[in-house]
C-alpha cells in the first residue's frame, strides 16, 4: 500500500470525514500531503472538497516568494476559495457564493469541471472554515482536505483527523526537528478533561507565566482549558509543563500522523534518521512522502 | 428656511426609533437601498400615508406569518445584482460568479411572483426581463443551484473543449507512461509525485534514463521526471489548446454580457420592485405581529389615542409573561399626565410619540383607534442622553433649558412635543411656572404637547386636559426582597395602569413612599417621613 493511501487511511480510520494537514512550519511538505491524500481519495472514487486556512497553494510562497509545489485539481473535485483567486478559465462550475469573507473576496463554492491548477485561498477565521467545510458536504464531498497554515490550529475541531507535517525548512538538526514535532502533537493530543474530578479551570490561556506559576505551587488538579489553542506554550517549554501539569482541554482534537521532510530550502537531513527520531518523539505513525517509506 | 429636524437623537431613543428601525428592517440588499430613499410623510401629505398604511394592512391581513417569512425567506437568499449590472452598463463581462447571482436572481423574483401574484398591492416582481434572463441562463444552469459555461452556449466554444481535451489526453497519456516506466526502473508504486526521494543505498544501477536529479545529499538524490521532447511538444499543445479554450470563454462570457445589458431597464425596476416588496412584507409581519391599525391622519389639530401601546416595551414585557396596559388619551392643544412614580406617566408619552412616529412612516399604529394630524417634528423634553453626552458641563436642569430653546426654535404648527417631568431638578416653584409658561407657548403656537409631572396644579393653570394613571391598588404585605425583577413584577402586580381623564381639582396620591416601602427603603425613613407629610398636611 501507498504511502497516501495509509495516510488517507489514518484520517478515515478514525471515523473522521475531514483531514487538516498542519505545519510546524513553513515549507515542510503541507501542500505535499495535502495531495498525497487528496489524490488517494481520488483513486478511491470519493468526491473530494478542499479548502485551506487563509492563503496557500499559491504558485509562489506568499512570505518568501520560493517556488511551492502545486495542486493540479481533477474534475469533480469541490473547492471552498476566494473568489478573488479562483481562475476565470477553465470555466468552474459555481455553486454557491457565500457569505465569509476573506482578503481576496467572498469564498465561493466551485466544482472543477476540467482538470486544472488552483490557488487555493480559504477562509481566514475559525468560523469561516467551518462554515467552508459545512458548505463543501452540503455540495456533496465525501471528505473533505484542509490545508494549514502555519499555527493556525485555532480553526480544528474535533471532527477533524489532524495530521501534523515536519521538516528541515527550519532546522538542519534531526532532534532539533524532531522535538518541535512531538511538542506540537503533544499540543495537539491534549486529553479531554474528565468532568468528574476537580479541576482548575482556566478561561483564557494558559501562558508560559501562567504555567510557570502553577508548577511552582505544585498544581496537581488538572489544568482545563477550551481547547489546545489556548495553550500559548510551545517547543521544549510545552514538553516541560506537561511533565509537571495534569493539562486537559474540553474540545480535544484528534493528531494521527505525521509527515516529514528531510529536503529543506537551508539544507537537508538524512532521511530515515529523520523518520526514527520524529516517530520516537511523537509516538504516531511518521510518514515520508518524497521516500516512500514510513515508521 | 430649513425645515426641522423630524425626530433629534435624544427624542429617537426616548420613543423607541432604533427597536421600530429594527423591527420593520428588510432582509434583502434591494429592501436595504429601498430603505435608504424612503421618507417620512409630513404635514399635507396625509392622504398618501394614509393610503400608505391601508396597503400595509392590507397586506397584513392578506397574508397569514408562515406566509410572509416564507416570502422573507426568499427575498433573504436573493443575490444582489448591482454588481453585475454595473458590469454590463460600462460595457465589461461577466464573471461566472455574477451569472449564478442573476440565474437565481430570476429564479428568486419568479418564485415570489407566483406566490405574491394574487395580491394587488404588491407590484410585480418579474415579468419578460426576468424571464428573458432566465432562459439566458438556463443552459447553464447545473442542478437546481449551480451554474456552469457549458459548451451548448457556443459551437466554438464546444469545438475548443473538445480540442483541448484530446490533447490534454494526449500527454496524460506521454507523461503517464513515463511515469510508469520510472516507477518501475525504481521499484515504486504506480504513483510517483512531481518530487520524490531516491535513497543511495537503494541504487543497485544507474538512475532509470527520464528521471532528473533536482539536489543531491550525501545519503539521497531528490529527483523528478524529466519529460522527453515528445511529451515537451504535447504539454506546449495542451497549454496552447487552454489559452484557445480561455479566449473562447470569454467571448461566450461577452456575448452575455451584451445580451443582459439590453434588458437591463427591466431588471433595475424588477429590484426596486423588490425593494418595495421587502420593505412592504417586513412592515405587515409587524403589523400583524402586534396588532396594528391605520391611524386616520388629517390636517386638524388635536389627538385621540384608543388603546394605544409602547411596543418596545409591550414587546420585554411579554417575553418576561407580563402584559402591556394599554392607554387612552385625548386632547388638543396641551394635556397633563400625572400619578405615582413607575405607574406608566413617561411610557404613556412614549406611546403618543411612538404612535405618531408609526403614522409619520406610513405604517400602521398599535392602538385600537388613533387620530391626529402628522407633525413636522417631535421633540422629547426631558432629562435625556444628551445631557451625558456634553460631557458634564451643563447641570440636569440647563441640559433641559438648552432642549427646551432648541425646541422653540423650530417649533411649527403640529409639532409634537412630549415633557417629561420637565426641571424636576429644580424648584418646584420654579418648575412649575416654567412648565405651565412653556404650555401656554407650545399651544399658542399651534403645537400638540402632553407633559408628565408631579406638580399639582398644573392642568388647572395651563387650561389642559389632566389624565391621571389610577397609581397602587394596595400595598403587599411581604416584602419581595432585594431582587429587581422580583420586584418589579410585585410592583406591576399592585399597580393600577390604566390612564383616566380626572377632574382639575383632583387630589395627588401619595403613592411615593408607599413604593419606598415597597422598594426596600428602611422602614424607619419611610415612617418618619409620613409623618411629615401628616404635619405638612396639617
Amino acid at each position: 500500500m501507498e504511502v497516501s493511501d495509509r495516510l488517507l487511511d489514518r484520517a478515515m480510520g478514525i471515523g473522521a470525514r475531514s483531514v487538516a494537514v498542519v505545519g510546524t512550519g513553513k515549507n515542510v511538505g503541507k501542500t505535499v500531503v495535502m495531495r498525497a491524500i487528496y489524490r488517494a481519495a481520488l483513486a478511491r472514487g470519493m468526491k473530494v472538497g478542499l479548502t485551506s486556512i487563509g492563503r496557500d497553494g499559491e504558485a509562489n510562497d506568499f512570505v518568501d516568494a520560493f517556488a511551492k509545489p502545486r495542486l493540479r485539481l481533477a474534475a469533480g473535485t469541490l473547492v471552498a476559495g476566494a473568489l478573488g483567486a479562483l481562475p476565470r478559465s477553465p470555466a468552474l462550475e459555481w455553486c454557491e457564493s457565500t457569505e465569509i469573507q476573506s482578503a481576496s473576496g467572498p469564498i465561493a463554492i466551485v466544482r472543477v469541471r476540467t482538470e486544472s491548477e488552483i490557488e487555493l485561498v480559504g477562509a481566514p477565521t475559525a468560523s469561516g472554515l467551518r462554515g467552508s467545510v459545512a458548505a463543501l458536504f452540503a455540495h456533496g464531498a465525501e471528505f473533505v482536505a484542509i490545508d494549514g497554515a502555519i499555527d493556525r490550529i485555532a480553526a480544528l475541531r474535533g471532527e477533524d483527523a489532524v495530521i501534523v507535517s515536519c521538516g528541515a525548512a527550519g532546522s538542519t538538526s534531526v532532534e532539533a526537528i524532531a522535538a518541535e514535532a512531538g511538542a506540537l502533537v503533544a499540543l495537539l493530543a491534549l486529553p479531554r478533561h474528565d468532568d468528574t474530578s476537580a479541576a482548575l479551570r482556566i478561561e483564557g490561556a494558559l501562558t508560559p507565566m501562567r504555567a510557570a506559576e502553577l508548577i511552582a505551587r505544585g498544581e496537581r488538579r488538572p489544568i482545563v482549558v477550551r481547547d489546545a489553542t489556548r495553550v500559548t506554550l510551545r517547543g521544549r517549554a510545552l514538553l516541560g509543563a506537561l511533565d509537571r501539569l495534569q493539562i486537559r482541554v474540553e474540545r480535544p482534537l484528534r493528531p494521527v500522523a505525521v509527515t516529514v521532510n528531510s529536503v529543506g530550502r537551508a539544507g537537508s537531513v538524512e532521511p530515515k534518521a529523520l523518520l526514527h527520531a520524529v516517530r520516537a518523539a511523537v509516538s504516531l505513525p511518521t510518514f515520508d512522502l518524497f521516500a516512500a517509506s514510513a515508521a | 428656511m430649513n425645515a426641522p429636524e423630524f425626530l433629534d437623537r435624544a427624542s429617537a431613543i426616548a420613543i423607541g426609533e432604533e427597536w421600530l428601525a429594527a423591527s420593520i428592517a428588510p432582509c434583502s440588499a434591494y429592501g436595504a437601498r429601498d430603505a435608504q430613499i424612503r421618507r417620512r410623510f409630513l404635514a399635507g401629505e396625509e392622504r398618501e400615508a394614509n393610503a400608505q398604511a391601508a396597503r400595509i394592512a392590507r397586506i397584513a391581513e392578506r397574508f397569514d406569518l408562515d406566509a410572509m417569512e416564507a416570502v422573507r425567506a426568499t427575498l433573504a437568499r436573493l443575490p444582489d445584482i448591482a454588481p453585475a449590472l454595473a458590469r454590463v452598463d460600462v460595457g465589461d463581462s461577466l464573471e461566472d460568479a455574477q451569472a449564478l447571482a442573476l440565474l437565481r436572481f430570476a429564479d428568486g423574483a419568479i418564485e415570489l411572483q407566483s406566490r405574491l401574484a394574487e395580491c394587488r398591492d404588491l407590484p410585480d416582481c418579474a415579468g419578460e426581463s426576468v424571464d428573458r434572463v432566465r432562459a439566458l441562463f438556463e443552459r447553464g444552469r447545473v442542478g437546481s443551484h449551480a451554474f456552469y459555461l457549458h459548451d451548448s452556449f457556443d459551437d466554438a466554444l464546444r469545438a475548443e473543449r473538445e480540442r483541448f481535451d484530446e490533447a490534454r489526453a494526449r500527454f496524460e497519456s506521454a507523461r503517464g507512461r513515463l511515469e510508469r516506466n520510472v516507477a518501475e526502473s525504481l521499484g515504486r508504486g504506480a504513483r510517483l509525485d512531481e518530487e520524490f526521494i531516491v535513497m543511495r543505498e537503494a541504487l543497485v544501477a544507474p538512475l532509470p534514463p527520464g528521471v532528473r536529479v533536482v539536489r543531491e545529499a550525501p545519503t539521497y538524490l531528490l529527483c523528478e521526471v524529466d519529460l522527453d521532447e515528445e511529451t515537451r511538444v504535447l504539454l506546449e499543445r495542451r497549454e496552447e489548446a487552454a489559452r484557445r479554450v480561455a479566449l473562447a470563454e470569454d467571448r461566450v462570457r461577452a456575448s452575455l454580457a451584451e445580451r443582459v445589458s439590453k434588458l437591463r431597464d427591466g431588471l433595475v425596476r424588477t429590484m426596486m420592485h423588490l425593494g418595495e416588496i421587502d420593505a412592504a412584507i417586513a412592515a405587515a409581519l409587524w403589523t400583524r405581529r402586534f396588532a396594528c391599525r391605520p391611524a386616520e391622519t388629517s390636517s386638524e389639530g388635536g389627538i385621540e389615542i384608543v388603546e394605544g401601546r409602547w411596543l418596545p416595551l409591550q414587546e420585554r414585557l411579554e417575553i418576561g409573561g407580563g402584559a402591556f396596559v394599554p392607554s387612552s388619551l385625548s386632547w388638543s392643544g396641551a394635556a397633563i399626565v400625572t400619578g405615582p412614580n413607575m405607574g406608566g406617566k413617561s411610557v404613556a408619552l412614549r406611546t403618543v410619540g411612538f404612535i405618531a412616529l408609526c403614522a409619520s412612516m406610513g405604517l400602521p399604529v398599535p392602538a385600537q383607534r388613533a387620530r391626529l394630524a402628522l407633525p413636522p417634528m417631535i421633540r422629547w423634553l426631558g432629562i435625556g442622553p444628551d445631557d451625558e453626552s456634553r460631557g458634564g458641563l451643563l447641570s440636569s436642569f440647563a441640559g433641559e433649558a438648552v432642549r427646551l430653546r432648541d425646541a422653540f426654535a423650530a417649533l411649527a404648527p403640529r409639532a409634537l412635543l412630549l415633557v417629561d417631568e420637565f426641571a424636576r431638578t429644580t424648584t418646584p416653584r420654579e418648575s412649575f411656572a416654567i412648565l405651565v409658561a412653556s404650555l401656554h407657548a407650545a399651544r399658542e403656537r399651534g403645537a400638540e404637547v402632553i407633559a408628565a409631572t408631579h406638580l399639582a396644579g398644573v392642568a388647572a393653570a395651563a387650561g389642559a386636559r389632566h389624565f391621571a394613571v389610577r397609581g397602587l391598588r394596595g400595598i403587599p404585605t411581604q416584602s419581595p426582597g432585594a431582587d429587581i425583577e422580583r420586584l418589579l413584577a410585585v410592583l406591576a402586580d399592585c399597580m393600577d395602569y390604566r390612564i383616566e381623564e380626572v377632574s382639575e381639582d383632583r387630589r395627588e396620591s401619595s403613592d411615593a413612599l408607599a413604593l419606598a416601602s415597597l422598594l426596600g427603603v428602611d422602614e424607619e425613613i419611610v415612617a418618619r417621613a409620613r409623618a411629615i407629610v401628616k404635619t405638612i398636611a396639617e
